[in-house]
């Protein structure tokens, strides 16, 4: 169809006008939908089938599988993997912290001897 | 010989032929060249032919030429710079459009329609070379297929029925297209400045350059607009400021025990439903609205490099270099198509209050839906409807602000995973939406 048909003039709301903006709106409601009811219904439905054909090829119950796929969640994984990350890359030795030159009990040391700096004639 | 051949032909191709080339252009637009270029004259020596000289040099500089309009531009060209540097709003893309009005509003010689190949408008200009892809509508599919290649679909496949917040927002479109006849615009370009409802930049410079880009005839003879330029700024403008305009609405809309709600944690998804996603995506939407086939063929490409798994690389590319180089082309000819002559008109502002509209309305839409959605969903299995915003295809600025808000309710309460369902399902929305207007209108 072409926009000649919808409407004679610019300003004017005809019948033709109002069928593009409901065609539009029901079309882009439809299409989503459609993409929701597969996701919802028709994917999961093809998934579950081949993980039960599977668990059965392997001899576990069906319904056990289910259960596991289930109870997973992104946070759980988020967990482990913060605790994974935290283990491998905070492995070091526990500090002190503390950056102040300790003194020793012993003063003397040789190392700014008048003794051994200047020649001895 | 043979290097004396070569330099005779570059010098050839470098000094002669452009020089008969302008020579013949200016014949065959009738003006004369000493009429429409102040000349030197060589013969003149002394004083007067200094002072020739001088007038043609002041001719073509930007100060002889500088009208109040090119002023305008330029100070909004320096205050999309000082909004994108000192608060951050869309740096990426206001940036390059501010520097590109900057650009697109330098005054230029153009007495007697004199063709310096310097504008963007001109033929011949390395400007009017890279405009070529807003004009042909390139650029846009180029973002989506960046777009698809970093996005994650994994909250949309956890909870499809976010799906319809995304189409529910669309509804902001239509109503735009309605209020743009009623302010007397031609079918074709109401429909492409409704599609500033779908908060999608690329997909408005999409359709615009298909339904009002001053080439196409309308039935009466006259030449549609040219409304790009509008169209686009107005779009990425609202982007940017959807922080803005969003949380109002989203909190009239909404109490505080619905802003309290808590939503289910998303599941786990397979990499297969992953890869599956962008697949059937694909088939199903395209076949209904084959007209969004660019948009949305090149958005599922592009997710189904990410997901695939075996073409990191391409992924990789599309997702940072391709997007990048795209979206510095974009921002800066669209930015530059605000030429001050073919942007300060009526119609801009009229396009500038109805984008307006279109997103309040957009936002409007996507609340009320989740609110109504509610209605008919369980207790414990309810939508916060703080995330209807996100509906809108401003990704991922509209999620953000669905996360803004419910941490503003509840500071442990983060909305931002489920926000990016609606938001990803608003970018699919709003192509469709541009396919059904572009086959009507188109």
């Amino acid at each position: 169809m072409n926009w000649i048909y919808i409407t004679e003039s610019a300003s004017a709301l005809n019948s033709l006008t109002w069928t593009v903006v409901v065609v539009g709106i029901g079309i882009v409601f439809l299409s989503l939908l459609i993409v929701y009811w597969f996701f919802r219904y028709v994917l999961t439905f093809i998934l579950n089938f081949r993980l039960k054909s599977f668990a059965r090829k392997k001899g576990i119950d069906p319904a056990e599988v289910q259960t596991a796929k289930t109870i997973q969640s992104g946070e759980v994984n988020a967990a482990i993997a913060m605790a994974l990350y935290s283990y491998f890359n905070e492995l070091h030795d526990v500090e002190s912290g503390v950056m102040t030159i300790k003194r020793i009990s012993r003063h003397y040391s040789p190392w700014s001897s008048k003794l051994y700096n200047m020649k001895n004639l | 010989m043979l290097a004396l051949l070569v330099i005779t032909s570059l010098a050839w191709t470098a000094f002669v032929r452009p020089e008969q080339e302008r020579q013949t252009a200016l014949a065959e637009s009738g003006i004369e060249a000493a009429a429409a270029l102040p000349q030197l004259q060589q013969d003149q020596p002394g004083k007067e032919g200094f002072a020739e000289g001088l007038m043609q040099f002041w001719a073509f500089t930007g100060f002889r030429n500088v009208t109040s309009g090119h002023l305008i531009m330029i100070v909004v060209g320096l205050i999309f710079i000082f909004l994108a540097i000192k608060y951050e709003y869309e740096p990426l893309l206001l940036v390059p459009i501010g520097t590109g009005i900057l650009i697109g509003n330098i005054p230029f010689f153009t007495d007697g329609g004199m063709n310096l190949q310097v504008g963007i408008y001109q033929q011949g200009s390395v400007l009017n070379y890279l405009y070529f892809g807003v004009m042909k509508g390139v650029y846009p599919p180029l973002i989506f297929l960046g777009i698809g290649a970093m996005t994650d679909f994994s909250s949309l496949i956890s909870n499809p029925r976010l799906l319809l917040l995304g189409a529910a927002a669309q509804v902001g479109i239509f109503a735009t297209f309605i209020g743009a006849l009623l302010l007397g615009f031609a079918p074709p370009e109401a429909g492409a400045i409704g599609i500033i409802g779908g908060a999608d930049g690329p997909t408005a410079i999409f359709l615009s350059s298909r339904l009002a880009n001053g080439i196409n005839i309308l039935p009466d003879g006259t030449t549609v607009k040219n409304l790009i330029g509008p169209i686009a700024i107005a779009a990425y403008s609202y982007m940017a400021l959807v922080p803005v305009i969003q949380p109002p609405i989203m909190r009239l809309l909404t109490n505080k025990k619905e802003r309290l709600i808590r939503m289910k944690p998303p599941r786990a998804v397979t990499k297969t439903e992953k890869m599956l996603f962008p697949i059937f995506g694909l088939l199903l939407t395209c076949f209904i609205s084959p007209s969004a086939l660019p948009l949305l063929g090149m958005l599922f490409f592009g997710n189904i490099l990410k997901e695939s798994g075996v073409t990191k690389r391409l992924a990789e590319t599309a997702r940072t270099s391709l997007i990048d180089i795209v979206t510095i082309m974009i921002g800066l000819t669209v930015g530059a198509s605000t030429q001050a002559d073919v942007f300060l008109t009526r119609e801009s502002i009229m396009i500038f209050g109805l984008g307006a509209a279109a997103f309040a309305v957009a936002t409007t839409m996507g609340v009320l839906f989740a609110k109504g959605m509610n209605i008919f969903l369980p207790e414990g299995d309810k939508i916060n409807p703080l995330i209807g915003n996100s509906g809108v295809s401003a990704v991922p600025d509209s999620a953000r602000v669905s996360e803004m808000e419910g941490l503003k309710a509840d500071k442990t309460n983060h909305l931002l995973m489920h926000a990016m369902g609606p938001n990803v399902a608003g970018v699919i929305g709003s192509a469709i939406a541009a396919g059904i207007l572009l086959s009507y209108l188109g």
